[in-house]
Parts: structure tokens; C-alpha cells; sequence
């Protein structure tokens, strides 16, 4: 088909002006109030369809409904309950007069009544069935791999940077549902369990270093190679290089026989890197072995075998004349550590302490045991560690211990236990508290993106993590880890689209200098400041009106902020209109354009992520501001956005984004401030839907501010969805009026909020369904 | 030489050893007694944000001309057809409002209307690659291989409330799972060839290979167990978990070490992703073309970049966004950056193309071996409509296609279509495919 806009009722072009979904800008809208609800329940099809039919399918039905908003497909209660929220904000504009478009014939007073009446009853019903909700299987994304890794096993190798990239849901890269494993992330899973392993487990090298007597040095004259051996006819010295990799106890054996003549036996003195180790008699002709106990360091190390006594007279019968010593082999064997301190400390994380052999097996179980049960944040099961056993004997038997320890490190690190965060049912169906090992991770992934640390694990094996008081003093005590810093990078970078600065590339000509340094400090800049906002106890709106910010060097000089040098961060007074998240250079540099700013972006992006209230994207079709027209006509920006905004098709939801984004324009693309833009000065003046005028960031940000619930609850909701990796659902409506309550009840502190996010239903709950019979493999 | 000779002569060198790999380093069929064309290999090349239909769709019917998009592929004209009239019904709207890239990606070679969902619930079709892999990709180490320049969406929506997992893959093995796809050439290098340390010896690979399969068998137990106290969502997660574990399974039992393979096709490891994004394209097709060379798969997707990419291409003279620049409104001067975006990606095609050419095998060159579909799912960037989408194919089938052609088909015709004939080429005949109606007409 063609999107023949052109052939549609003009009445149509006026709905998609209308696009409903986009709420209250900067207000909160009054809440119904129903003047003479219905004696009868209300039921959608009898209250809201009829005027819906009459008011609005015309445009809002069929596939190219306006604003996407296909009202016509909403035929039922149930069907209208599951998009209880779209018709709330249906609601709101009917209210406000915004909808149906100017021009067109409203409902009256009492169908808006009823419209009213049935929202307030859903929305009832609704809050009455909380449901905490089920969050899908979650597999470790990349950054928390790299992390639970190093938790576990103090290794820092971010071997994650190799994984395919984790797909984005709901606004997270860590939601259950979208997160796969594919074929090819599987290899890597593998491959990396390996490496993991291999790096974290040393393997005792027991291989012999032997040396033959031929592959042996021996003096310029009176030796010469006899078969396989060395054999020494003067006094002199035969010397053999070995490699060891591992320092601690060995077992020096030296295979050799003499030609005896003489009243003496043949003397051989042993000697390594010089250091004599004594003389043997070597009384026997047939070759016999010598064994000498020696402790020695790793590295290459010279054996030296000397002939001491040479004899040789030729008036002696034949067999009784000649006293020579041969040499047939040298083999030095390990046989235990005596320098534990080599030993890296994951090594000691999976094997405690040195284990006899005769004990081994036991040792490895009981060491299995005790590392699968951090790896998969709960106690492991005895099967389980029956089947790593049968892992631990397959390099065991190639190996010994520490091999076989290894391989089963390997298989750990690669089982849907590990790599997934299981919450298991057992069986219960319906809403069941999470377990205590349940907790631990959901606690530590959502503040550290890691596995719980030791003493997590201790509360939840004492069974006391879920008392009120206990948890509360968890969290507190987490937030002021510095393992937090992870919820701020992961959180709020996704959260406020920090994670975009990686791929911004302002145009270099006009914005020379900005590379993926100044970037990475952009998103510090940010990081730091929520982290401070939140450790500190600080009120939301401060992320909003903060006059101080945290800079570096580098960062200090790109604002033009004089003072501060080197590269450590550090706190930041700022004077003039800087103030909060929308003065730093990471926001204001992902909402612009390569080459210029973009009002629009910006507007959109505080409507998104400031407010929640985003606009949809604009339908296709629609021409974006033609800069060469700018240039043609000497017109400023600005003043083509507002031609934009008389298309009705546009101005709906463009004077809800370009007069915020006019308040910021002070601020360049790269978050410099500026008073002029290409030689006229800047018009940081705009005047919101609802009349309320500004001029300049500051006035703009008090506006913003005013709005401190409804910014609350938008924070709330996005900390929520990351906080259970999955979109909200109904159910969990109750749940975020609690977290915004209790937030405001706390004068609104940041810190306040992540407490009852962390307290709240859905993340101490769960809904279980039930198991399914069939049981065979797929 | 035939390939009963080749091989007597590597007998006859004293390289038996080396011959399981030899031998597929060949096309498979090649050394068999009956001696088949060598396969047909089949690939998907997409990019985003629409092409500048003026210059893309020759003016006439017939005998190719090529228009100033399409003009690097002189030197393979006779290998090329422009497929004009193909359509993705199911990328449009249907009620779902905005979102035509998500959608159109997801829809590009599933021929199905994915569901609108920021993340919970994802529901898409099979792709045609991943149709051809499950029945055929048991013939090669690899089912199918995946690549791309760009990762996944990094954050925020990707696309008016579709996940990311929708504008970022074309390759779906089932409604639920999209693959995964390799950016870094270096990585696709290791995973083809091996990552053998130099002269790692015999017995330590051994050992590794031994511990990698008990490693997999121990998952395979633990996996199943766990699975019983799985439902839902959860149990369907844990499948994808069994699946990818069992198609790793099957390629160490089937396939050996082929790190010597790299050798023989005088390949050298790449040393990551270059800052030249071009390159990077490049490398990416050269890790294909190795792949096909190899016979290591037989079926790939290579994604340019993300649908809805804003990539900067200053280093053409465009440094606007490429999604920016996509919505032009009709403006000449956008209109003609948006075709210098357009023609650098078929640049980077042709360079490609020309490869395959030059690489002989023992039924014609490689290029007349493949099916190469070129395109995306959005025909004006301006207006996202998927239908008239810019499609070409390239390669001869194995010698059934005739090339140097534009074909015309009726607007509308699903693409689907053009897939079911593929599929039937490779040995897989469907019957249906996503919306397809029957196999594309007058095509093999």
C-alpha cells in the first residue's frame, strides 16, 4: 500500500494530531471525579464504547489508526482492562478538551462522567488484584557475568567484552524476557568457563623432568656418549638443564653405574646451580638409581653430576684397571608444595586448603559443594554435586586434584544454574515469598550487578535476610558499597541513555576534540553525580537543581569551568545557569543532532525520562526541518520549528517537546554555553501547552520541579522495571503508589526510593505457575 | 584435476592425515563418486534506513542497466538480477502504529508481523536462513553464521516500544529466538578456524576437546533437571539454553579442528574491529567468503548495520545521521546524501562480489555457487513503506540463474516468495513461508 496520507480526510490528518497517548505534560492531571456515577458497576461496553464510537474510531480504528492508537481493536472489558492505561490517558485529553481535535463534535458532560466512572472503577479493580507478578528466568547479561566472575573468584578479566551484545527490553539490556542465548553466546559461555578455570585453578605440574645421559654436557675431553648414557672417564663434570614450573619439593633420581677398579668405589658428587647436595659411592656396574630429596624454586635449573675419583692402571688384570662412571639419566619428579604463597588467590577460593592425597576425593566434594552453592547463589543440591564429581574425576584421572578440580569449575561456570538466576517454585503455585537466597541476588544484582557477597550468604543461611529491620540494613549498608557504582553506570546510564554517548559522533569540524575520552567522562560526570545524589540522601529534584556537579580536569575544561586539573574527579560548585542533569555535557550531547542541536530531541528526552510522559515518534511521511532551507531563507531555528507546528499533523505533540527544548538551547551540542547561535543571539524563551511561559534553563528547571511527584513516580517506575527485569504490569500499580509514597513521606530522598523499591511486593514476591507434567527432554 | 584424482594425488603425497580437513576444504559433494555441482550457498545482506529509489530501480525491465546506486557492480552485472515489486506486508503497521523499523527488520526474512512488545512476550516467525539451517546446516560445522557491524541497541527504546531484539537481528531460529550475530572480525576468525595456540600440542588439544565434551554432557544433565521445575517463559528460556548446547554437541562429534583450514585459504587472522567502518564491512565479507570458501557453512546473514542506525558517514561527506538523513522530506540535498550512504554500502557489496568471483572452485567460481540477497526492509527511508523494496540478488544459483537481468514482478509480491525458490535451490522445498503465496516466478 501507499501511506497516501494525501488521500485521507483532512478530519484524519487532525487525529493523528491528536496522538493520545502522550499525558500531562508538566501537570498532573485532576483525578475523575464523577458527579453522578451509575448505580450499576460500569462495564466498558455499556459506558466507554458507545462514546467511543461515536467520538473517536473514525480515526482511531483499522490499521492505520492515528497515533497508533487502534481504539477499534478494544471490544471487550477484558480487552479495555488490559490497556487500562492507554484509555486513562484517552481519558485525561477528553477531559482537557484536547481530544476529539478542535473543530470536531465533543462528548458531553455525562458521557465523560461515565468515561470517568469506568477508568475509576478498572483502575479499583485493578489495585485490589496487586499482583507482585513473574519475572522470566534471567540470564546474566554481559556486565553482570564480568562481575559475578570476579565476585566469585576475584578475577577481573571482563572476558564478556567477546559475548554478542545482551538485546534491550523495556529501556534495560537486563530483562528476563529478552535475553537470550544463542549458538554462538553458548561457545562463548563455554570457552570463557574455560579460560576462567584454567586461570583461577593451578594445576600442580607432577610431569618428570627427566634428561638422558646422551642429551647431557660433558667435559671437552674424557667423556663421550656410551649408548644412551654419559659416560666419564677423568675427573670431571657432566651437567643437564631442566625447566620447573613449579616450586616445592622434588625428588632428584640419578640413574648410574660404575667401572670399579681400585680399592675405592666410584664417588659421584650431585651438585644444582652449584650448591652441592653431597657424594655417593657408586659401587654397582649395572645402572641402579640414586635418590636425593631437594626443594627448589621454579625456573631453569642446572644439575651437575661430577666424577671425583678417577683411577686407571693398565698393569691391573683386565676389569680391575679402569674406574669410569656412567651416567644414564637424571629425573627430577615432584612430589608437593612447600610454597603455598605462589598459589593464586582463587585458587584458594575453590581449594582452601592442601589436601593429602589419600583424601582428595573428599576434599574436591566438599570444596564442590561449597563453590557451587556461591556460583548458583543457593545451597547446591546433592545430585548436583554428585554429577560435578563425575566432571572431577574425568581431569582427576589425567591429572590429579587440582585438574580435576578444574574441569569442574569449567562445568559450574557453564550450567543453566550459573548462568541463569533461578527462582524455583517447587512445586507452589500462586504468590510465595521469594526464598532468602532468592533475595540475596535480587538485592545484589540490582545494586551491585552481582552475585550476594559473604554476608548476604550468611543472612540468608541464618534464614533472618527477609526480617524487616535486617533487610533495611542490607540495603543501606549495599548503597553505601562501592560496588554501587555499578547501578549508577548500569541504572542510570540506561536509564538517562548514557550508554548512547559510545555511539554520538558530533561533526569534528565543528566540535574538534571530542573523543571517546571526553565522552567516557561525560557519562562519569553523570554516574558520579546520581551516585552522590543517592549516598548523600539527596531529593530527587536535585537531579535536577543541584548547583554542583563532579568534574575532572579535562571535563572542567570543555565546560570552561576554571580550577580544577588532573584527571581525578571531584566535587564542583557551579555558578551562573548550570544546574543538574539537564546542564551536563552526556545529556545534552546524546539529544543533539551531529551538527546542530535539537530542541525537539531534547524536549522529547525530558518527557521521556524526566516526566514519563514520552510523545510517539512522528509518523512517516513528515518532512524534518530542512537546514538548507534555514540557509536559503536566513530562518532560525526556532522559527522553523514553529512552521513545523502549524502542521496540525505536528503540533500536538511538538509544543509539548520544542519549548523545553528551547529552555536548554543556551547549551551547544556538545554542552558548552553559548549566547549566541550562528551570530544571533540565543532565545532560550518557550511557552508550555498549558500557557506557563519561561525564558532561560533556570526558569525552565523551576517549572520542571513543580512536577516533583509526577517525576517521582516516572523515576520510580524505571527503577522498578530494572530493579525486577521486566515491564510492569497492572498488578503493580499498588507497588509503585507504595514506592512513590514512602519516597515522598522520606522528603523524597533518592535513597529512600531504591529502600522501597527493594522492599516492595513484586521484588520480595513471586507468582508461581505451575510445572507443566511432560518432563522429557526437548 | 577432478576430485577423484585430487584425491588419489593426496594419498599418493603422503598427506592422509591432513585429509579430513582437505577434504572440506573442498566443496563436500566434490569428492564424492557421483560428483554433484559444488553446493549453493545462500546469504542475506542487510542495511537499514531505506535506499533512494530513483537511483536504485533500473529504468526498464530486461537487460540490466545499472543506475548510479548499483553502478559498482559493473564488473559482476552478468552475476546480478534487481528484483523490483517485492514487499514485506507484515512489516506494516497493521494497527501497531510507529515502529516501521523494528518491524521491518524483524519481518525481513520471516515474512511475519511481529509482535508489538517492549520485552515481555516476544513473538516473531522463523527466518528463511534459519528454515535452511535446521533442515540442511547439519551438512557443515556451522548451521548458519551470523554477522554485523554494529551490537545490539545499546539503550532506551530502539523503536516506539518494539525491543531492540527486533531491529537488531534478521536471523530468528524460532518465534522467541533471535541469533545472535559476531561484530568483530577477529572473534568470527577464531571461531571458524579455532583459537589453537601456536603449537599447542596434540595431546594438550586432546585433552581439551575430552574435558569440553564431558563439560557439555554435565550441562546437559544439570539443564534437564533443572527444566522439570521450570514453566512458562522460564522453561521456554531454558530450551534456548538446549538447543544451543546440543548444536555445539553435534559440531565437536561431527566436525574436527579445523585450524589448518585457515592456511589453505591463505587467510590471516584479522586483529579486531578496524575504525575504517568500510573495513570493517569488508573483513566482515571476507570472514563470509572464507566461511563459504571452507565449506564451514553454507548460510549466513550480515547486517551493515542496525535498522534505524544514526551512524555518522563523515568520512563520505555525510556526517549527519544515517537515520536523520533518511528522513529527507523530499530535500534534494539529503535526497543525494542519503544515495552517497547508499553507494558506499554497495562499494562494499561489490568489493565483495568481485571476490567471490575471482575464486575458483570446481563448478565455476564461487560467486556462481552463491545466492546472495542484498537489501533491506525499508524501500524510502522517508516514508518507511515496505513494499517496492530494494532487493537484488546476486551469485548464479549454481548455474540455474541466468543473470545480468531486471526482473519485474507484480508490486506486492511478497518477498516470501523469493524465499521459497531459494529454499528449493538449497534443497529444502516448503510450502509455505510466513505470507508467501508460491515460489517467486520465472526465477530458477
Amino acid at each position: 500500500m501507499k501511506l497516501g496520507r494525501s488521500h485521507r480526510q483532512p478530519t484524519a490528518l487532525f487525529c493523528v494530531a491528536g496522538l493520545i497517548w502522550v499525558g500531562a505534560v508538566l501537570q498532573t492531571p485532576p483525578r475523575p471525579r464523577p458527579s453522578a456515577p451509575p448505580a450499576r458497576a460500569p462495564t466498558y461496553v455499556a459506558d466507554v464504547l458507545p462514546l467511543f464510537k461515536k467520538y473517536c474510531l473514525d480515526c482511531h480504528e483499522g490499521s492505520d489508526a492515528a497515533a497508533g492508537l487502534n481504539l477499534g481493536k478494544i471490544k471487550t472489558q477484558a480487552d479495555a482492562t488490559a490497556r487500562l492505561e492507554s484509555l486513562e490517558t484517552a481519558l485525561r485529553r477528553v477531559q482537557r478538551g484536547e481530544m476529539p481535535p478542535k473543530g470536531l463534535p465533543k462528548p458531553s458532560a455525562a458521557e465523560t462522567v461515565r468515561f470517568a466512572g469506568w477508568v475509576k472503577a478498572a483502575d479499583d479493580a485493578t489495585r485490589k488484584a496487586a499482583d507482585p507478578g513473574r519475572v522470566t528466568l534471567r540470564r546474566l547479561n554481559r556486565v553482570e557475568y564480568d562481575n559475578t566472575i570476579r565476585d566469585l573468584l576475584g578475577l577481573d578479566l571482563k572476558l564478556s567484552q567477546d559475548f554478542p551484545s545482551d538485546d534491550v527490553g523495556e529501556g534495560f539490556d537486563n530483562i528476563g524476557d529478552v535475553l537470550s542465548i544463542s549458538p554462538l553466546l553458548m561457545e562463548k559461555y563455554l570457552d570463557a568457563a574455560e579460560k576462567v578455570a584454567t586461570q583461577a585453578i593451578r594445576v600442580v605440574d607432577r610431569a618428570p623432568r627427566r634428561v638422558e645421559g646422551s642429551e647431557m654436557k660433558g667435559p671437552s675431553s674424557g667423556s663421550n656418549i656410551n649408548g644412551t648414557a654419559m659416560g666419564l672417564y677423568a675427573a670431571g663434570t657432566a651437567t643437564a638443564d631442566v625447566t620447573l614450573i613449579e616450586s616445592g619439593d622434588y625428588r632428584l633420581r640419578i640413574f648410574a653405574r660404575g667401572d670399579q677398579a681400585g680399592s675405592d668405589p666410584v664417588k659421584m658428587s650431585v651438585a644444582i646451580d652449584g650448591k652441592s647436595l653431597g657424594t655417593l659411592d657408586v659401587r654397582e656396574t649395572r645402572a641402579t638409581a640414586f635418590e636425593i630429596p631437594v626443594s627448589l624454586s621454579a625456573g631453569k635449573r642446572r644439575i651437575s653430576v661430577s666424577f671425583l675419583n678417577d683411577y686407571y692402571q693398565p698393569d691391573q688384570p683386565q676389569g680391575r684397571r679402569d674406574r669410569n662412571l656412567y651416567v644414564h639419566n637424571i629425573e627430577l619428579q615432584f612430589v608437593g608444595t612447600t610454597m603455598d604463597a605462589t598459589l593464586p588467590p582463587s585458587h584458594r577460593r575453590v581449594i582452601p586448603r592442601d589436601v593429602a592425597p589419600a583424601a582428595a576425593k573428599d576434599e574436591a566434594r566438599r570444596n564442590l559443594e561449597a563453590f557451587a552453592s556461591r556460583a548458583y547463589r543457593r545451597p547446591v543440591r546433592l545430585e548436583e554435586v554428585d554429577r560435578l564429581m563425575k566432571l572431577y574425576e574425568v581431569g582427576e584421572r589425567i591429572g590429579g586434584f587440582e585438574l580435576g578440580m578444574r574441569v569442574a569449575v569449567q562445568g559450574v561456570l557453564s550450567s543453566p544454574s550459573f548462568l541463569f538466576r533461578t527462582e524455583l517454585d517447587h512445586g507452589t503455585v500462586g504468590v510465595r515469598p521469594l526464598t532468602d537466597f532468592e533475595v540475596a541476588s535480587r538485592l545484589s544484582y540490582f545494586l551491585w550487578s552481582s552475585m550476594p557477597d559473604d554476608r548476604l550468604f550468611d543472612l540468608a543461611k541464618k534464614g533472618s535476610l527477609r526480617r524487616p529491620e535486617v533487610l533495611k540494613a542490607e540495603i543501606q549498608r549495599m548503597v553505601a558499597d562501592g560496588k554501587t557504582t555499578a547501578f549508577a553506570h548500569n541504572f542510570a546510564g540506561q536509564w538517562l541513555q548514557l550508554k548512547k554517548l559510545e555511539i554520538v559522533e558530533p561533526d569534528a569540524t565543528q566540535y574538534p576534540g571530542i573523543d571517546a575520552r571526553l565522552k567516557a567522562d561525560m557519562a562519569e560526570e553523570t554516574e558520579r553525580f546520581f551516585l552522590h545524589i543517592l549516598r548523600e540522601n539527596r531529593p530527587v529534584s536535585e537531579l535536577l537543581t543541584a548547583k554542583y556537579t563532579f568534574l575532572n580536569g579535562r571535563l572542567a575544561k570543555h565546560y570552561g569551568i576554571a580550577g580544577v586539573e588532573g584527571l581525578e574527579f571531584r566535587r564542583v560548585e557551579l555558578t551562573g545557569e548550570r544546574a543538574g542533569l539537564l546542564s551536563q555535557a552526556s545529556v545534552l550531547l546524546v539529544t543533539s543532532n551531529p551538527t546542530r542541536t535539537s530542541p525537539t530531541k531534547r524536549g522529547k528526552w525530558v518527557l521521556e525520562n524526566v516526566l514519563g510522559t514520552p510523545p510517539p515518534p512522528p509518523p512517516p511521511g513528515v518532512a524534518q526541518i530542512a537546514e538548507e532551507k534555514q540557509k536559503l531563507e536566513g530562518a532560525t531555528l526556532r522559527q522553523l520549528l514553529e512552521q513545523h507546528r502549524k502542521n496540525p499533523e505536528c503540533a500536538s505533540c511538538h509544543q509539548r517537546m520544542d519549548p523545553i527544548g528551547y529552555g536548554l538551547e543556551n547549551f551547544d551540542v556538545v554542552g558548552r554555553w553559548r549566547t549566541q547561535d550562528a551570530g544571533r543571539p540565543v532565545e532560550a524563551y518557550g511557552t508550555l501547552p498549558d500557557g506557563t511561559k519561561f525564558n532561560g534553563p533556570t526558569e525552565l528547571r523551576k517549572i520542571l520541579v513543580g512536577q516533583r511527584d509526577q517525576i517521582t513516580r516516572a523515576l520510580a517506575e524505571r527503577m522498578l522495571v530494572y530493579g525486577l527485569g521486566r515491564g510492569l504490569i497492572p498488578g503493580d500499580r499498588v507497588a509503585v503508589d507504595r514506592i512513590v509514597q514512602q519516597t515522598k513521606a522520606n522528603d523524597y530522598r533518592l535513597s529512600a526510593m531504591v529502600l522501597a523499591v527493594a522492599t516492595s511486593e513484586p521484588f520480595l514476591k513471586r507468582n508461581a505457575l505451575p510445572v507443566p507434567k511432560e518432563t522429557r527432554k526437548p | 584435476m577432478n576430485p577423484i584424482d585430487r584425491r588419489t594425488f593426496l594419498r599418493g603425497a603422503g598427506t592422509l592425515l591432513a585429509l579430513p580437513t582437505l577434504e572440506r576444504m573442498l566443496p563436500l559433494t566434490a569428492l564424492a563418486t557421483s560428483a554433484p555441482a559444488s553446493p549453493v550457498r545462500m546469504a542475506f545482506l542487510f542495511v537499514p534506513n531505506g535506499v533512494d529509489m530513483a537511483h536504485w530501480t533500473p529504468a526498464q525491465a530486461g537487460a540490466l542497466e545499472l543506475p548510479s546506486i548499483l553502478e559498482p557492480l559493473r564488473d559482476v552485472r552478468e552475476s546480478i538480477n534487481v528484483l523490483t515489486g517485492l514487499a514485506q506486508q507484515n512489516a506494516f503497521a497493521k494497527g501497531d502504529g510507529p515502529g516501521d523499523h523494528a518491524r521491518s527488520t524483524a519481518c525481513w526474512l520471516t515474512g511475519v508481523h511481529p509482535r508489538k512488545t517492549a520485552g515481555a512476550d516476544i513473538r516473531n516467525g522463523i527466518s528463511a536462513d534459519q528454515v535452511a539451517a535446521q533442515r540442511i546446516g547439519n551438512q557443515t560445522k556451522f548451521a548458519s553464521l551470523e554477522l554485523g557491524c554494529e551490537r545490539s541497541g545499546l539503550a532506551g527504546d530502539c523503536d516506539s516500544g518494539y525491543s531492540c531484539a527486533y531491529s537488531s537481528n534478521v536471523s530468528w531460529k524460532s518465534e522467541t529466538t533471535p541469533v545472535a550475530k559476531e561484530v568483530n572480525p577477529r572473534l568470527v576468525f577464531e571461531r571458524l578456524f579455532g583459537n589453537g595456540k601456536e603449537g599447542e600440542q596434540q595431546e594438550a588439544l586432546a585433552r581439551r576437546q575430552l574435558f569440553r565434551m564431558s563439560v557439555l554432557d554435565f550441562i546437559s544433565d544439570d539443564a534437564a533437571a533443572l527444566r522439570k521445575e521450570l514453566g512458562g517463559r522460564d522453561r521456554q528460556k531454558l530450551d534456548e539454553y538446549f538447543t544451543a548446547v546440543r548444536e555445539i554437541e553435534q559440531r565437536l562429534v561431527k566436525f574436527e579442528n579445523q585450524s589448518k583450514l585457515a592456511a589453505l585459504a591463505n587467510a590471516t587472522k584479522p586483529a579486531g574491529v578496524p575504525t575504517d567502518y568500510g573495513e570493517h564491512i569488508r573483513l566482515m565479507m571476507d570472514m563470509l567468503i572464507l566461511a563459504f570458501q571452507t565449506d564451514l557453512t553454507r548460510i549466513s546473514t550480515v547486517m551493515f548495520a542496525n535498522e534505524g542506525s544514526n551512524r555518522s558517514y563523515a568520512h563520505i561527506g555525510v556526517p549527519e545521521g544515517h537515520h536523520d538523513i533518511s528522513h529527507h522530506g523530499k530535500n534534494a540535498d539529503k535526497i543525494a546524501k542519503k544515495r552517497r550512504i547508499d553507494r558506499f554500502h554497495v562499494e562494499q557489496l561489490a568489493y565483495a562480489l568481485k571476490k567471490m568471483q575471482s575464486i575458483q572452485e570446481p563448478n565455476g567460481t564461487l560467486l556462481d555457487n552463491c545466492m546472495i540477497v542484498y537489501g533491506g526492509g525499508i524501500s524510502d527511508g522517508d516514508r518507511h513503506n515496505h513494499d517496492d523494496l530494494p532487493i537484488l540478488m546476486a551469485g548464479r544459483a549454481g548455474g540455474r540463474l541466468k543473470g545480468g537481468l531486471h526482473r519485474v514482478y507484480q508490486p506486492h509480491t511478497p518477498m516470501n516468495n523469493l524465499f521459497l525458490s531459494m529454499l528449493d535451490r538449497v534443497g529444502v522445498p516448503v510450502e509455505t513461508l510466513g505470507d508467501s503465496t508460491g515460489k517467486l516466478q520465472g526465477l530458477f
